[in-house]
């Protein structure tokens, strides 16, 4: 194909779209790294309506001050003291300004992974096209989401080729590009998501639809929020606070049948951040979290006061206490001092024994805290002028207001310097509120619901669903567990255990048969691919259990150069394809050893080529995949095996034409 | 593609014509007992195959909840209830259920639930909005609006039925519908226009001679025994050895420990709070999983000969299975059992009806459900000219023929019937294009020009 030969990897678009976040890039950089444009799958409609807005946008009132005296009208906003003007009248007047901290009144077009809003949907791909501002000679590849039915591909299609003019596009789908980015051609698939979760059986590069979980709700990252709600909301926790806990490190999914912390313990030992911050008691889990309260800071300024306090401690002015003629009353306060101390030694007692359970791994834990940051509401923030002089009066009060200490020069200094910082946290404070809250054994159940059962029989299903039986021990040996819904701690392992759990065949029933078989028996293969008739007879394949083809060519890519990587990815699939005839072959005259499956389940590794993924995660490892599938795609492939469809193409088969496409690419795939 | 045309029992009554009929491909739908397979005609898989069982789960007095596809109904959810809505020989008796199921299966893999195009609607936008308030639930019922459907159906499928299907597809697709036998479909899928297609499918086995591609309806036979026979045979076959194989699909264990051969099962079984356990319509279900997992892993044919017999050397054979190694099976709570000669029982009742499994509830099949007694009555049905060409065109299809050593067996058995005339037995390699042998069919056919033509008809 003339036309595509002058793709460039530079003028690649890449989008993944997700059903929170929608990644994005544009151009293949020489080390593969992860998404450099990441925004909420959202859009905000605007005042007309099927237009839409990448972010919200806020009516203000303000109240203008307008003096007759002919001086220019000052913005009301800050100056509302400036009421000294001689004849003045107020008028509301609106503004509209951005607000990028807020998903109030949002749209999300991909619910469940399904699109339910397509003019939406179209909005935010035009928001990223017009964001990362391609080429015209930028060709597209997006990564679709398993639940997109034929009828999506098409509408999708049509609206890059006519609303871009893009010159080339291609469709993906997640669970092969998670494949592309394991360098595997054989894979289980498992897609936690946001709603919703996919598990795919992907068998040399080819989709097995039949069996395939697509979009299956209840599983997903959001499950686990409503999980931990229902089991906290009887605590005073909020939705909200539910879905930072889930992200926080101390919620962790353990593994099934590991005794919860606390059972058997006492109460009385609470955290020592949590009882400094908020001032809790040991026995706090009934009551609802506290927090330092509105306008109070965590943080730097608690430090900042101790400092000053410690000035004013030890150092006593005797003669000034006996000049002043109030001995006795000043030892009386001694005396108390004193017994505060004793009170204050219990206390750190106590402190270490709370320090000695924080040692313990959280999953031990009986109690664990973390930082909630709670968005002020609507009306807060919008109540203008007024409240911002509150702020200002508060702040201003609080500078002055610890232990009534007038700066010393250094601290004036010191209140130089941090003023920007001060400022920028100022404004901070302005929306966020952050309160430290006390948790208990609830966070280490996230997905005690029936989340990992229901993952795991999605799993089960698949893996059964696929018609070449001899796979599916290697596609149980090969679980990929990406999307960001897996990012809990603990996911993958608990999701690991409940499949040992539940579908490892013991070992015990093969060593006894294959140990009670004799060699030179020949046990029919487990596929009833049988046709009698001589030329037909078709080969009878049994369990992998040799070499793996794919670690032998992942090792080589691995010793391979980054950059050198990418162009062995396209040969390791011809790699891969002669090493599993080879394996066949001898596979022929080896006996199978057992026809149930799995004999052993596991997770693939991510290759290590590319250093940037290595630190961040393979949860979002399908946009890897993107970037290597366009590589081959669009550059090294260059349209030879048709893996994607050029604008004359559309032009002369319209829409329908990715069906046929589609398939190819799949075929290509192969 | 005289044939074609011939073959086809379109529907005329069907109002939109289609205008651009060559660039929108046809849905091609092939409702059998257990899966539904939908997909686009000219695609060489369907690319919907979803469980023909939905659940049903009651929320309050008048109110239910309807659970379609796989994702939903093997989640034991409380008090929900399994049902299918076709009868036992494969004839749809529901519906209601049915016409949801197929609507099912191609709006969530093929079509999206709302028929029109996005990018054309945008302009409009605010018409469309009411209009999708107003009468929404039409928008909804007709999901497929734009393409043209054939649909399969089984060849003994009355009059009756057929016009309800035709009118209940005219709900769903708007413009033309098709209703197409499956055996044709069969044959196509293999490129034959004259065969003896043998089907096997979940509820029934049935023999259809094609000849020149037409059905040779006096010759049609069918008989219940087929793969859900064969699961019934293998319930027996666990209820009646010793010790007794229990029978817990995955749902109800909660964790097992791994145990010797013919132990009994240490597993922990899950226990649901009293009156929210899944009713047994839904154990069955999962049940069945296991079973069709158990007939793909373990049950096989005695390839050569009955298994009641003898070999040519005089050896009985039923010793000579047992001599075979045996294959180890591990059900979901840990009990492991290795299957000997048994494993051979369980399908033996297809062409034996004495080694059939049978107790009080279950008598033994009738002599002529067999597939030999089955071959030999189709046959004699039609014109002896033509049974030479059928029987070197035998077609078998049908996911329960996929069990190991059957089409060996039935081309023993074939070649044992009739020794004179040159025997020739085909059946596809590929488990696909077994499995959905009538649905490829359907894909060839109405991907063929003259479809397009029998459309605008």
């Amino acid at each position: 194909m003339p036309s595509s030969s002058s793709f460039k990897e530079e003028h690649i678009l890449l989008i993944v779209p997700g059903s929170q976040t929608t990644l994005a890039q544009l151009g293949l950089p020489e080390s593969f790294t992860p998404a450099r444009l990441r925004i909420s799958t959202r859009m905000f409609p605007a005042e007309k309506k099927g237009e839409w807005e990448p972010l919200k946008v806020r009516e203000r009132k303000v109240t203008k001050t307008v003096t007759t005296n002919g001086t220019e009208p000052t913005d009301g906003d800050i100056s509302m003291g400036d009421v000294n003007g001689a004849e003045q009248h107020e008028e509301e007047e609106t503004l509209y300004e951005e607000d990028p901290t807020t998903d109030e009144g949002a749209v999300w077009p991909i619910r469940d992974g399904r699109v339910v809003d397509w003019s939406c949907f179209f909005a935010l791909l035009t928001h990223v096209h017009n964001t990362l501002s391609p080429t015209l000679h930028t060709p597209v590849l997006v990564v679709t989401q398993p639940a997109w039915t034929s009828r999506d591909h098409e509408t999708l299609t049509q609206f890059f080729f006519e609303k871009f003019k893009t010159p080339a596009f291609c469709i993906m789908d997640a669970a092969l590009a998670a494949c592309y980015a394991f360098a595997t051609g054989t894979a289980t698939v498992v897609d936690v998501g946001y709603t919703k979760c996919d598990v795919t059986a992907v068998n040399d590069f080819i989709i097995t639809e039949d069996g395939r979980a697509t979009g299956m709700t209840g599983c997903g990252g959001d499950a686990m929020t409503q999980r931990l709600y229902d089991l906290l909301s009887a605590k005073g926790f909020s939705r909200d606070m539910c879905e930072q806990l889930k992200k926080n490190s101390i919620c962790e999914i353990l593994p099934a049948g590991t005794e919860l912390p606390g059972e058997n313990q006492g109460s009385q030992i609470t955290n020592p951040a949590a009882a400094a911050s908020t001032g809790a008691t040991g026995d706090s889990t009934g009551n609802a979290p506290r927090g330092p309260g509105v306008d109070t800071e965590v943080g730097d300024e608690d430090q900042d006061r101790l400092k000053e306090g410690e000035a004013d401690d030890g150092v006593l002015d005797v003669a000034g206490i006996v000049a002043s003629g109030k001995t006795n009353e000043f030892l009386a306060r001694k005396e108390k001092e004193k017994q505060d101390k004793a009170a204050a030694k219990k206390a750190a007692g106590e402190v270490a024994a709370a320090a000695k359970q924080a040692r313990l791994p959280n999953s031990k834990r009986l109690k664990a805290s973390f930082q909630y940051t709670e968005r002020r509401s609507p009306d807060e923030l919008n109540a203008n002028g007024k409240r911002l002089a509150e702020i200002e009066a508060a702040e201003s009060k609080r500078q002055k207001s610890p232990d009534l200490v007038t700066p010393t020069s250094a601290t004036a200094e010191h209140f130089d310097t941090a003023l920007a910082r001060k400022e920028e946290r100022r404004r901070h404070r302005e929306t966020f509120i952050r309160r430290d809250i006390e948790v208990g054994a609830e966070r280490l159940q996230a997905a005690s619901g029936g989340t990992l059962e229901k993952i795991a029989d999605a799993i089960h299903r698949s893996i059964l669903s696929v018609p070449d039986h001899h796979k599916r021990t290697e596609l149980w040996e090969s679980l990929i567990i990406l999307g960001n819904g897996s990012k809990v701690k603990g996911f993958r392992d608990a999701l690991l255990g409940t499949l040992n759990a539940r579908y490892l065949i013991s070992p015990s029933s093969t060593t006894m048969f294959t140990s009670e078989l004799p060699s030179t028996f020949t046990t029919p293969g487990p596929t009833g691919t049988n046709t009698p008739l001589p030329q037909s007879h078709s080969s009878t394949h049994h369990n992998p259990s040799g070499v793996n083809p794919l670690l032998l060519a992942a090792t080589t890519s691995h010793l391979a150069p980054p950059g050198q990587s990418l162009h062995s990815q396209f040969q390791m699939q011809q790699v891969y394809q002669q090493q599993q005839q080879r394996v066949q072959q001898t596979q022929m005259m080896e006996q199978p050893k057992h026809g149930q499956t799995p004999m052993n389940i596991g997770v693939k590794k991510m290759p290590e080529y590319f250093p940037e993924w290595k630190e961040f995660g393979t949860e979002e490892a399908s946009f890897l995949g993107a970037q290597v599938a366009a590589k081959v795609v669009f550059v090294v492939d260059q349209g030879a095996s048709k893996g994607f469809m050029t604008r004359t193409e559309y032009n002369e088969m319209g829409p329908p034409a990715k069906f046929k496409h589609y398939r190819s690419l799949r075929l290509f795939h192969s | 593609m005289e044939v074609v045309g011939r073959v086809l029992t379109f529907n005329a009554f069907s109002q939109g014509l289609m205008n651009a009929a060559d660039e929108i491909s046809a849905l091609v739908l092939d409702p059998g007992f257990s899966t539904i397979r939908a997909g686009f005609a000219g695609e060489d898989v369907p690319k919907s195959v979803v469980s023909s069982y939905y659940g049903v789960v009651p929320l309050g007095a008048s109110k239910t909840k309807y659970l379609y596809g796989d994702n939903s109904i093997n989640v034991p959810s409380p008090r929900v209830t399994i049902h299918n809505p076709m009868s036992a020989d494969g004839n749809i008796e529901n519906w209601d259920r049915a016409k949801k199921l197929w609507e099912y299966a191609i709006t969530s893999r093929l079509t999206s639930a709302k028929p029109a195009n996005p990018i054309l609607h945008d302009k409009d936008d605010k018409v469309e909005q009411q209009d999708v308030e107003m009468d929404g639930m039409d928008e909804q019922e007709k999901p497929m609006a734009e393409n043209p459907l054939l649909m399969t159906e089984t060849g003994w499928n009355s009059g009756k039925n057929r016009e309800k299907a035709v009118l209940l597809q005219r709900e769903l697709a708007t413009t033309t519908v098709v209703v197409m036998q499956k055996l044709t479909c069969h044959s196509f899928s293999v490129g034959k226009a004259s065969a003896l297609v043998i089907d096997v499918g979940a509820s029934s086995t049935s023999i259809t001679p094609v000849h020149d591609g037409l059905i040779l309806k006096k010759g049609i036979v069918r008989s219940p025994l087929a793969g859900n026979y064969i699961s019934d045979q293998l319930r027996l076959l666990f209820s009646t050895s010793s010790p007794q194989v229990p029978l817990n699909p995955h749902y109800l264990v909660s964790s097992k420990t791994p145990v010797d051969a013919l132990a009994p099962s240490q597993a922990i079984l899950r226990t649901f709070a009293n009156g929210s356990a899944p009713d047994v319509t839904f154990r069955r279900l999962q049940e069945e999983r296991l079973l069709t997992e158990f007939k793909e892993t373990v049950v096989q044919v005695w390839p050569s000969g009955r298994l009641a017999g003898h070999d040519a050397q005089g050896r009985n054979n039923l010793e000579a299975a047992k001599n075979t190694p045996p294959r180890p099976f591990e059900m979901p709570d840990g009990y492991n059992q290795a299957f000997g000669a048994e494993r051979y029982r369980a399908v033996e009742g297809l062409f034996d009806p004495k080694m059939a499994l049978t107790d009080a509830a279950k008598p033994a099949p009738q002599a002529g459900w067999t597939i030999p007694e089955l071959i030999k009555s189709s046959l004699s049905q039609v014109d002896v000219d033509i049974r030479p060409h059928l029987l070197s065109n035998v077609v078998v299809v049908g996911g329960s023929t996929l069990i190991h050593g059957f089409t060996e067996r039935l081309d023993n058995e074939l070649k044992a019937m009739f020794p004179g005339p040159r025997v020739r037995l085909s059946a596809p390699g590929n488990v696909y294009e077994r499995k959905f042998a009538s649905w490829i069919g359907g894909s060839i056919l109405a991907s063929l020009g003259t479809f397009h033509q029998v459309c605008v008809f």
